[in-house]
């Protein structure tokens, strides 16, 4: 798990070299003072505290890092999240992401898997744990959470090459059921030592 | 005894037919619209007691209160968000911004619930955050993008069919590339003209220039108001950018309420706002004015093409003024009749939070407004919240209830007991 995030942090970080020098466990503990400004929505360990805001513990750091960044550049837009990350340095991005990203999240389902989407679950895991480095985490999100992303994807409010296809052709009623799967999983996640 | 139900329900709709024509309902409406049964038979039921009830109890150790006062746990109610008390005092209604409507239900009348369960279960909602009762017993549930209407809801709700219909109909109350997930928790209220008031917040920080217009024309960052079968809807307040609170005036019928301001401008500005006001049509200055009197950066030095009400109070920085109400009790002392208590959730970006408590706010025989704190104490020594009340609501015996969507529950505050 750590090996797999610790090779897209890599791949991502050869263009700040100054980050990549740095032990990651060096990075979480400074990510998690700037964590502080996250947990009142997300919580200290990334299992959210408000239904509009995300899981993320235990979230690929990647995918933590884009999101901040397209946040900060504009490329993605939240009333919230852009007044935030405005405020945030490359460096601080790979540290809060090196600490939410340390947890491990686990995931339990609460329903007959023969129940999960087709559609998602290659990128996203049956579960909701994703299975490949650049999707997020679902599960356990507030099904709301997942319908609005997923209309803004297809409304084209957010992008992202494969997701913005996936959306386009999506019926509400097909984006509900999608959310209502990822939302009814059970997660938990154990923050590292 | 169902004979009895329906033709409770029969008899209000015979004055509002129109609200059973709506189309494209989704099917468990269309159904319950139609007095049909959707084989949904199961209720989620909330357990009450417990280790989790006795955490929220411990917490509410460190709650400190004018003397006289004491606040005490009333339910067990997850994600607890605005409340609308039945007229007969049977049921309190409770919304969340998840998918959940729950109903809470104190059998014994010890002041305590006994029944925390889902209300209408066979219907999916979507940020069902706004209840609101009229006096004749008419639920109004006011969702994202749609508000529901549920006749006679105090009897039906002890079944998971209940007679449902469209007041507005999914997608009608804001275009669908208008929905947002923050800034859409409904509130409604039914004000002294029979009118039903729903607040509805702006997605953005700052409005943009190029949603004025829309905003302007729907009432998107505003409050509007339609006649109670869905009919004459019209834009009654501008100039909000997220109004999470409002109430009526017991004596002058005036609408008052809350609205969150705006973020990013740093630890102290702009305040937050309780809004007074007198006549149909006023503006409150989003997106020109950030909160009181500080100007936006983004229309800094720009003429304001409107005439602004000011707040009647300004209130702390960041502190998110939300659900409000008018006290018309007699439990408490002379002092609180018509005040104002109103629930501050908290700050999510200051430095040092501030909020997560109850307000009250007196008014003169001027009309000038004084706000201070009521119950507070849910922020602890580290900075973390306890607790995150959102909603004031007033039971019959006089005492107030508070909703808490950190926590998940319901507190009751009374005096004297």
């Amino acid at each position: 798990m750590r090996a797999v995030f610790i090779l897209g942090l890599g791949g991502l970080l050869l263009a700040g070299t100054a980050q990549a020098q740095q032990p990651v466990e060096a990075m979480a503990a400074a990510g998690k003072k700037i964590a502080g400004q996250c947990r009142t929505c997300h919580g200290i360990d990334g299992y959210a505290k408000i239904p509009i805001a995300p899981h993320i513990g235990g979230e690929p750091a990647s995918y933590i890092i884009r999101q901040l960044t397209a946040f900060r550049d504009g490329t993605r837009t939240h009333e919230m999240m852009s007044v935030v990350a405005k405020m945030l340095t490359d460096q601080q991005i790979a540290d809060v992401a090196a600490w939410y990203s340390s947890h491990s999240a686990t995931a339990t389902l609460t329903a007959d898997a023969s129940g999960a989407p087709e559609l998602c679950a290659a990128c996203h895991g049956v579960d909701g744990i994703a299975a490949v480095e650049d999707a997020p985490n679902l599960a356990g999100e507030t099904n709301i959470y997942i319908d609005t992303q997923l209309k803004a994807f297809r409304l084209g409010k957010r992008k992202h090459e494969v997701m913005s296809a996936i959306a386009a052709d999506l019926t509400d009623e097909q984006i509900r059921a999608f959310a209502d799967w990822y939302g009814s999983v059970k997660l938990e996640i154990k923050m590292a030592d | 005894m169902k004979k009895l139900f329906l033709s409770v329900a029969v008899g209000a709709l015979m004055t509002s037919s129109a609200l059973a024509q709506s189309a494209n309902v989704p099917s468990n409406l269309e159904k319950l619209s139609g007095f049909k049964t959707t084989g949904v038979t199961e209720f989620t039921f909330i357990e009450q007691g417990g280790d989790y009830a006795e955490g929220i109890k411990k917490n509410l150790e460190r709650i400190t209160l004018p003397e006289g006062f004491k606040i005490e746990l009333y339910a067990v109610v997850p994600d607890a968000r605005h409340m609308a008390v039945g007229p007969q005092g049977i049921v309190t209604i409770v919304g969340t911004r998840k998918d959940k409507v729950w109903a809470v239900t104190d059998r014994n009348k010890d002041r305590v619930a006994d029944e925390v369960k889902d209300f209408a279960p066979s219907l999916t909602f979507s940020i069902p955050n706004g209840p609101c009762f009229s006096k004749d017993g008419f639920l109004y549930i006011a969702e994202q993008n749609r508000v529901l209407l549920f006749p006679a809801a105090e009897f039906f709700y002890e079944s998971p069919d209940v007679a449902a219909f469209n007041l507005v109909a999914q997608g009608d109350l804001i275009p669908a590339d208008q929905e947002s997930f923050n800034h859409t928790a409904r509130v409604c209220k039914l004000g002294p003209d029979g009118k039903i008031y729903i607040s509805l917040g702006q997605p953005f920080n700052v409005a943009p220039p190029e949603n004025i217009e829309i905003n302007t024309k729907l009432g998107i960052g505003g409050i509007i108001r339609m006649n109670t079968d869905g009919t004459g809807r019209e834009v009654y307040t501008n100039g909000i950018r997220n109004s999470v609170g409002h109430d009526f005036h017991p004596t002058t019928g005036e609408l008052w309420f809350t609205d969150n301001q705006v973020d990013g401008m740093g630890d102290d500005i702009p305040p937050g706002e309780l809004n007074r006001q007198t006549a149909m049509g006023q503006h409150f200055g989003h997106p020109w004015f950030g909160g009181g009197d500080v100007r936006t950066n983004e229309y800094a030095g720009q003429d304001v093409p409107v005439e602004v009400v000011m707040p009647a109070v300004a209130t702390a920085a960041h502190a998110a003024d939300l659900g409000m109400t008018f006290y018309t009790g007699n439990q408490f002392p002379a002092k609180y009749k018509n005040a104002i208590f109103s629930a501050q959730h908290g700050s999510w970006n200051r430095t040092t939070p501030v909020g997560a408590r109850v307000m009250v706010t007196t008014i003169d025989d001027e009309g000038n407004a004084t706000m201070e704190p009521f119950a507070e104490g849910w922020i602890d020594e580290n900075g973390e919240y306890l607790g995150r009340p959102v909603d004031i609501a007033q039971l019959r015996d006089g005492s107030i209830l508070v909703s808490d969507d950190l926590a998940g529950a319901i507190y009751r505050i009374s005096y004297g007991e």
